[in-house]
């Protein structure tokens, strides 16, 4: 090891090149691994939370444009059919309405109706980290990401939904306690402000047109339903069984949903792929420059470690190990610096975006191990030149 | 004891070949004090760096310690070179970025079973006069020095035979003088065959025998006359 320092500070700049070639291409993996594992949390949970129940909304509906609306009473025309085990009513609304959504990476702040019972059907588990469910009128339990962004902690006053700059002289607020705050998910609950059916369907009335809230009874009305099936039951085809059964709602196939979550994680695949590209491309080429000099400037120096009984094996390994040490110190500090910058510019986002790079031991593994691994690969070719040097021709080497 | 039996080595430059070696034979008793003489290109490099396991004849064999060297992989020989030979060489060849301590334990970081260690490579260094150097990088010294390191390393896994190559060709001729004292009296102490190659008279009238080469042959090997030697 002492022998291998050594050797790398004999050309102090050409070390430091090399690594820093190394190290840029190490911040790059792990600024991109980062936000690739914190997009795939994020639909990870998604995707883990959809593959649970079916969700089930007005047949005229689409999700994304139009959301319609559906009696109550379709719950039980719902929970009739074979292999249902729970229907739960849903709504949610917006709670800064109006506001944009600029480029982001994470989710809105929604207001969403809730029933403690559900948790114990969802795969996506959620649990508080202070306080606890709103039981009644007025109360509200807080994601992670809300409860920061609101700077409000149990037993505090939040009134919702956001007021915006435009909005006319009867905009409806109301002032909610704050019963629990969740622990993070990584997910959709920690942008979410949970209140109970009844003040949901509330909200979901005041954010209709007004002339359309004049002879709106609210509480007959949800905007869909979380559908969960009994043990064993393909919740696929429990979709199409709701379909053809139950009129006027459109129930989605979870597998269809996850399919295009798993299509948006591809894309940030592709993006951290391409960064070990580049990471492979500048540091393995700055790395094979290093030690083919080395082993040009060092002729001699092998020629008598052969003579005094250094196998070609022996003479490999000495190469080798100090590229490996090169990738080392370069994956180490690139994986540093690459950490240091993410949670900076985590530490410098608004509490409601969250965070945008998670940074996980996986990930350092990942970052130090390539770099090393690349410095091993890269070390080869010198080496094996170093390693095939005839002893005698290296010992009169000018 | 070294035995060289019919050892040829020849090159190809362009159409015509070189007979560097052409059917030497020679046989070399332990202990012995060896110079081997002759004009540029005579072949005695080429006979050092055989004896060294460093070439591959094209013929013949080298026979040491009763291991017949011709048929043996080059990892094997790598293993007897640093069990049973020492080398120096008129370039001294010490690795700049170690220091004196480290360039004379170099050789023992390669031997599977190593016949020294530091208190050894301490007591060689004291025998040479360089106590005081241990741990001054090879630029910190003189010539003679650096080659006076070169010797004790040559020394450090114990090996029956040591190799030069003109060992006192780069330093001015009373340094010359220390460092013959210095391998006679380790030749003396130790029982350590030297093999010398050199253009020095000076040099080789001080060993037990002078082998003449020339074009590859050897043209006369005879004992020198006995002489007093400083041990």
């Amino acid at each position: 090891m002492k022998e291998i320092v050594r050797n790398l500070t004999r050309r102090k700049l050409r070390s430091f090149l090399t690594i820093s070639g190394i190290v840029i291409g190490i911040v790059a993996l792990t600024t991109m691994g980062a936000l690739a594992n914190n997009f795939n949390a994020l639909l990870d949970g998604g995707a883990k939370y959809y593959a649970s129940y079916v969700p089930v909304a007005d047949a005229n509906s689409n999700g994304v444009t139009t959301s319609g609306v559906l009696s109550v009473d379709k719950a039980d025309e719902i929970a009739a059919v074979p292999g249902v085990a729970r229907v739960f009513p849903s709504i949610g609304v917006d709670a800064k309405p109006g506001s944009l959504q600029v480029v982001s990476l994470g989710l809105p702040d929604r207001i969403v109706s809730y029933d403690p019972a559900e948790n114990q059907y969802s795969a996506l588990k959620t649990s508080f980290a202070s306080g606890g469910d709103a039981t009644g009128s007025g109360q509200i339990v807080l994601g992670s990401n809300f409860a920061a962004e609101f700077k409000k902690k149990v037993g505090d006053t939040i009134t919702l939904p956001v007021k915006p700059a435009d909005a006319t002289a009867d905009f409806a607020q109301h002032a909610y306690t704050v019963t629990g705050i969740l622990k993070p998910t990584l997910t959709a609950p920690d942008t979410a402000a949970y209140v109970t059916l009844s003040d949901a369907q509330q909200l979901f009335k005041e954010s209709l047109p007004v002339a359309l809230q004049v002879n709106f009874d609210a509480s007959h009305y949800v905007a869909g339903f979380d559908v969960y099936g009994t043990p064993g039951t393909n919740l696929d085809q429990l979709a199409d069984r709701i379909n053809s059964q139950v009129s006027g709602v459109k129930a989605q196939k979870p597998s269809k949903i996850i399919q295009a979550l798993v299509a948006g994680g591809a894309l940030f695949t592709e993006i951290t792929t391409a960064a070990a590209l580049l990471a492979l491309i500048i540091g393995g080429l700055a790395v094979i420059n290093t030690m083919i000099m080395a082993v040009s400037e060092r002729v001699r120096e092998i020629g008598l470690k052969k003579a005094v009984g250094a196998t070609t094996s022996a003479v490999m390994r000495e190469f080798m190990l100090e590229s490996s040490f090169i990738g080392l110190v370069g994956g180490v500090a690139g994986f540093g610096l690459g950490f240091a910058v993410t949670t900076l510019i985590n530490a410098t986002l608004p509490a409601s975006q969250g965070s945008i790079f998670l940074v996980t031991p996986g990930l350092a593994v990942l970052c130090i191990g390539f770099a090393l691994g690349l410095g091993t690969v890269a070390g080869i070719i010198p080496a094996l030149r170093a390693s095939r040097l005839d002893p005698v021709t290296a010992l009169r080497a000018n | 004891m070294i035995q060289i039996e019919q050892l040829t080595k020849h090159y190809t430059q362009g159409k015509s070949v070189v007979r560097a070696l052409d059917g030497v034979s020679l046989g070399i008793e332990d202990g012995e004090f060896v110079a081997v003489v002759g004009r540029s290109g005579s072949g005695k490099t080429t006979l050092l760096d055989s004896l060294g396991l460093l070439l591959k004849p094209t013929s013949g064999r080298v026979v040491i310690d009763g291991t017949d060297t011709s048929r043996l992989k080059d990892s094997t020989k790598a293993h007897l070179r640093v069990d049973k030979i020492g080398f120096i060489f008129q370039e001294y060849n010490l690795l700049a970025s170690l220091t004196v301590m480290e360039n004379v334990m170099l050789p023992l970081g390669y031997a599977v079973r190593p016949n020294g260690d530091r208190a050894w490579a301490r007591t060689l260094l004291s025998e040479v006069g360089l106590t005081d150097r241990i741990n001054h990088r090879p630029d910190q010294l003189s010539g003679g020095q650096q080659q006076r390191v070169a010797i004790a390393r040559a020394l450090v896994n114990r090996p029956s035979l040591v190799l030069g190559d003109e060992p006192t060709g780069a330093v001015d001729s009373e340094t010359s003088d220390q460092l013959v004292a210095i391998m006679r009296r380790m030749n003396g102490q130790h029982g350590v065959t030297f093999v010398v190659v050199t253009h020095d008279p000076d040099l080789a009238a001080k060993t037990d025998r002078i082998i003449r080469l020339n074009d590859g042959k050897v043209l006369s090997d005879e004992a020198t006359a006995p002489m007093e030697v400083a041990v």
